[in-house]
């Protein structure tokens, strides 16, 4: 249980608003800046590990971010802690907020209220332009930009600040080309000359190009065949293995969700209902909506 | 007709160049700016949106304002001549830019900006790197139409006294000269054309990029590069899905925009720019070098309007500038021609004629009064009704008023040439003969067994059949409406007796009619004679005993005769000029 989100109570002050663990807070995060949370150290007056060993901030914390759309409520106060290095899917139906979420991390959305911490420090405070330089951002048919070659499209983050040094910018484009399984031979090409998936994995370079140590995904895969898609999953996996990075997976597709993430965060208009293991998520669907959804794959896994 | 205009050409290759060069410096200059201020506009306006709806619909309906109308509007304030036009020119011009750069970064794909902006461009990022190279093509074909149309618009400019090859258009409609007319439409027509091609072959340089990118990606590599990656990814058992199938999630329309890079627009824009400011400075030099030796004090300053002041503050010995302006018709640009000719002659004083002013007194009244013009003939009647607004005919007792009434207004009548421009009846010399005609009483006995033929709205005025024949009891036995290009031929062929003529038309000169004398003065006189201004003539005394020398010199026969000699002898203003002030004894 330690894992489930927090019980919906933010209205309130000074009450817990993540789960013991998450709020395992370090007074000093990576950056130096605070505490994260001050209700949070409330909580847990001192860290467990004193001095010695601080226990890293999570990449991700949601607290009580709540976001409107006209009459469409995209969060619903969704607080949730989100490990270093964690492969996490977000599953749910359309329209349920996984996008909303996931672009909260960015700061492309403003939350209505409570706050998103990247790193133990708020989103809010810090300049958005660095903060998503430093975040990678691959979405839905991984959209490349038609007028540049794949490599000054797998360059143009590295190019937005450190335009002079290209031979760092190089060399870290035949990198990630290599670990996404491209041929350097296609550097030169243009988006349009690519099938779809060397597209995508374009597109993946793309994002992790400047080296971020968090990944956003929105749907990177939906617009490729199955097969294609299978090894461009393959491929996401040994990224994340290689790299050890945070990576939040927005997907529509259970298999995709259950099979990728090794945390799965199940999303039902605006809330999060669960966020756990696949297996526990097989095992003990925390809602209706998560049991239907599982329910084919609970089948399977209880032959398997 | 074509080998009469190359013909035309090659006789007066000198003044068409002089002519081409102003165009181009008069359209090119117009582009550039317009270039200029409708890509910031556009921009301005992608980035904040909600500025759109109001700015577009501003740039739409200054595009709507009927040009004459436009020009009109301008003169108050920027004068007659370049300065006007470039004006005028930019304004029409910013519709096609503006519209083009917004629409080209409005219709990018929104995926596109957000994910520029995820990854974290900042807004100039975003701008630089990805919309403006995006828009490209479509701003481009916004820069070649604008440039074309500009180009073709320019031709106009010469209606308010700009220069350009609309000069050689306009004067060969006023002076019945159609080759002339045909020159210099095909040379704006060449010109436009060159200009399209110029900017279709920078267009095509900057896709040299992509062009090289595709070259390298034909099928061989692509196969090979598919085998490469299906040898390397074992997991895969079957290869990739081809490279030549298009991806269907790239917008169609972008496909054709691969290779703009930002640094290409940059640098393409600002080569743009500076040929296009470099080559309107060239011509200008070139046309101020052509038209006064080393006459213009300041580049900028002798191309953008006439500001005498400016020019009457010389460095190079002469004595000042006059700035004459005529009124489109035949007549008025042989005296233009030789008032140039006469001071020329006797004083240090340059003269600069704006030959044929489009709209005439109305356009070239506020200039004169502004200081762009210095001198122009003007017509006594038309000064009367037009300039002074009297509702009452003129005759010449009122003389002394007129001046007086001008005076008021800093302006003078000085040198009457002695000829009325007015409008009579003619008959042909047989009639005249047969019947005893010589004056409209003598017409009047015997009206009742002629005809008459003139414009169709004679007939309506007031100061036309109506008034003539309450004047006169004059009541025809036929009356014809016919154009005022046939009617001599109609009364030389027998087909009416009397026509409505005016009294220095040019065919007067050749064809056997008899002018009739208006006896009871029905129409007011239009005697011709020159408006100065009066501190002109205080400033420069030496102008006031040239002006004078033409008193009274030219009859109306004269004129009429110089008219035919332009007109139907197809003979240059100047050089009729000329020639009857040598036959004077004036040269």
């Amino acid at each position: 249980m330690e894992n489930m989100p927090a019980p919906a109570t933010c209205g309130a002050v000074g009450t817990t608003v993540a789960p013991a663990a998450a709020v395992a807070a370090t007074p000093t995060s990576a950056d130096g800046a605070p505490a994260p949370a001050a209700t949070a150290s409330a909580a847990a007056p001192t860290p467990a590990a004193d001095a010695a060993t601080p226990a890293p901030a999570p990449a991700i914390q949601f607290e009580c971010a709540c976001k409107r759309f006209g009459d469409t409520v995209a969060l619903d106060d969704v607080s949730l802690s989100i490990e270093r290095g964690t492969f996490a899917t977000i599953i749910g139906s359309s329209g349920c907020g996984k996008t909303t979420l996931l672009k909260t991390v960015n700061a492309l959305v403003t939350p209505d209220g409570g706050r998103v911490l990247v790193n133990g420090r708020d989103v809010m405070q810090a300049d958005p332009i660095q903060l998503r330089r430093s975040i990678g951002y691959a979405i839905q048919g991984s959209v490349l930009f038609p007028h540049l070659t794949v490599e000054r499209n797998i360059a143009f983050v590295p190019s937005l600040f450190n335009r002079k040094d290209t031979r760092r910018t190089t060399a870290a484009v035949e990198k990630w080309m290599e670990i996404v399984g491209l041929p350097p031979s296609l550097k030169g090409r243009y988006p349009a000359e690519l099938s779809g998936g060397q597209q995508q994995r374009v597109g993946i370079a793309r994002a992790l190009a400047a080296s971020p140590d968090i990944l956003l995904m929105d749907e990177p895969f939906s617009a490729v065949d199955e097969i294609t898609r299978a090894a461009l999953q393959d491929e996401i996996r040994a990224v994340h293995e290689r790299t050890g990075i945070t990576i939040l997976f927005v997907t529509h597709d259970i298999d995709e969700a259950l099979g990728l993430g090794e945390r799965v965060l199940v999303m039902e208009a605006g809330r999060v209902v669960q966020y756990a293991p696949p297996r526990e998520v097989l095992a003990h669907p925390a809602t209706p909506f998560a049991t239907r959804l599982v329910a084919r794959k609970q089948r399977v896994y209880a032959r398997g | 007709m074509i080998s009469d205009m190359f013909s035309l050409l090659a006789s007066r290759s000198g003044w068409f160049g002089e002519l081409l060069a102003q165009h181009m410096a008069i359209s090119f200059l117009s582009i550039a700016l317009a270039g200029a201020i409708g890509l910031s506009l556009g921009i301005g306006i992608a980035v904040w949106r909600r500025g759109a709806r109001p700015v577009l619909a501003l740039v739409n309906f200054v595009y709507t304002i009927p040009s004459i109308a436009l020009f009109g509007f301008l003169i108050p304030v920027t004068g007659v001549g370049n300065a006007t036009a470039v004006v005028a020119l930019t304004v029409y011009a910013l519709l096609p830019m503006v519209r083009n750069t917004y629409t080209g970064i409005a219709n990018i794909d929104l995926r596109l900006v957000e994910a520029a902006r995820g990854m974290g461009a900042t807004e100039r990022q975003l701008l630089y790197r990805v919309e403006l190279p995006l828009a490209a093509p479509v701003v481009m074909s916004g820069i070649r139409n604008m440039a074309t149309m500009t180009i073709a618009l320019a031709g106009i400019a010469s209606f308010i006294g700009a220069g350009g090859l609309g000069v050689a258009i306009y004067r060969g409609i006023t002076t019945n000269n159609l080759a002339m007319t045909l020159a210099g439409s095909v040379l704006i027509a060449a010109l436009a054309i060159a200009v399209d091609a110029l900017l279709g072959l920078a267009e095509k340089r900057l896709r040299r990029t992509f062009a090289a990118g595709a070259a390298s990606a034909g099928p061989g590599t692509a196969a090979s590069a598919a085998a490469g990656a299906r040898a390397r990814r074992k997991r895969t058992k079957r290869p990739v899905p081809s490279p030549s199938s298009p991806a269907a999630h790239t917008h169609p329309a972008l496909g054709r925009v691969r290779s703009w890079s930002r640094r290409g627009i940059v640098v393409a824009g600002a080569v743009a720019a500076v040929a296009a400011f470099a080559a309107g400075a060239a011509a200008l030099m070139r046309a101020e070098a052509l038209r006064s030796e080393g006459g213009a004090g300041g580049v900028l300053g002798g191309f953008l309007g006439y500001a005498p002041n400016a020019g009457s503050g010389t460095s190079d010995g002469s004595a000042g500038t006059i700035h004459v302006a005529t009124k489109p018709m035949t007549e008025q640009y042989v005296l233009g021609e030789m008032l140039k000719a006469l001071v020329e002659q006797h004083t240090n004083l340059a003269v600069e004629v704006t030959q044929g002013v489009g709209g005439g007194v109305a356009n070239i009244q506020p200039a004169l009064e502004k200081g762009d013009f210095d001198l122009y003939p003007e017509y006594t009647g038309t000064g009367w009704n037009a300039v002074l607004k009297h509702e009452s005919a003129y005759d010449e007792s009122q003389f002394d008023a007129l001046r007086s009434q001008y005076e008021e207004l800093g302006l003078t009548w000085v040198g009457m040439y002695g000829f009325n421009n007015t409008y009579s009846l003619a008959v042909r010399s047989d009639t005249a003969y047969r019947l005893d005609l010589s004056t409209y009483s003598d017409l009047a006995r015997v009206a009742d067994q002629l005809s008459l033929g003139a414009e169709p709205d004679f007939f309506d005025r007031q100061d036309g059949y109506p008034g003539l024949s309450q004047a006169y009891s004059m009541e025809f036995a036929r009356t014809m409406d016919m154009d005022i290009g046939l009617k001599y031929q109609a009364l030389l062929g027998g087909q009416v007796d009397v026509i409505v003529v005016f009294t220095t038309d040019g065919q007067l000169a050749e064809s056997d009619v008899a002018v009739l004398e208006d006896d009871q003065g029905f129409y007011p006189s239009y005697r011709c004679g020159n408006v100065v201004r009066l501190d002109t003539l205080q400033e420069h005394p030496e102008l006031r005993p040239e002006l004078e020398k033409l008193e009274g010199a030219i009859s109306d026969a004269d004129m009429a005769r110089m008219n035919h000699a332009v007109e139907t002898d197809g003979r240059e203003p100047k050089d009729v000029a000329v020639e009857f002030l040598a036959e004077r004894g004036l040269m």
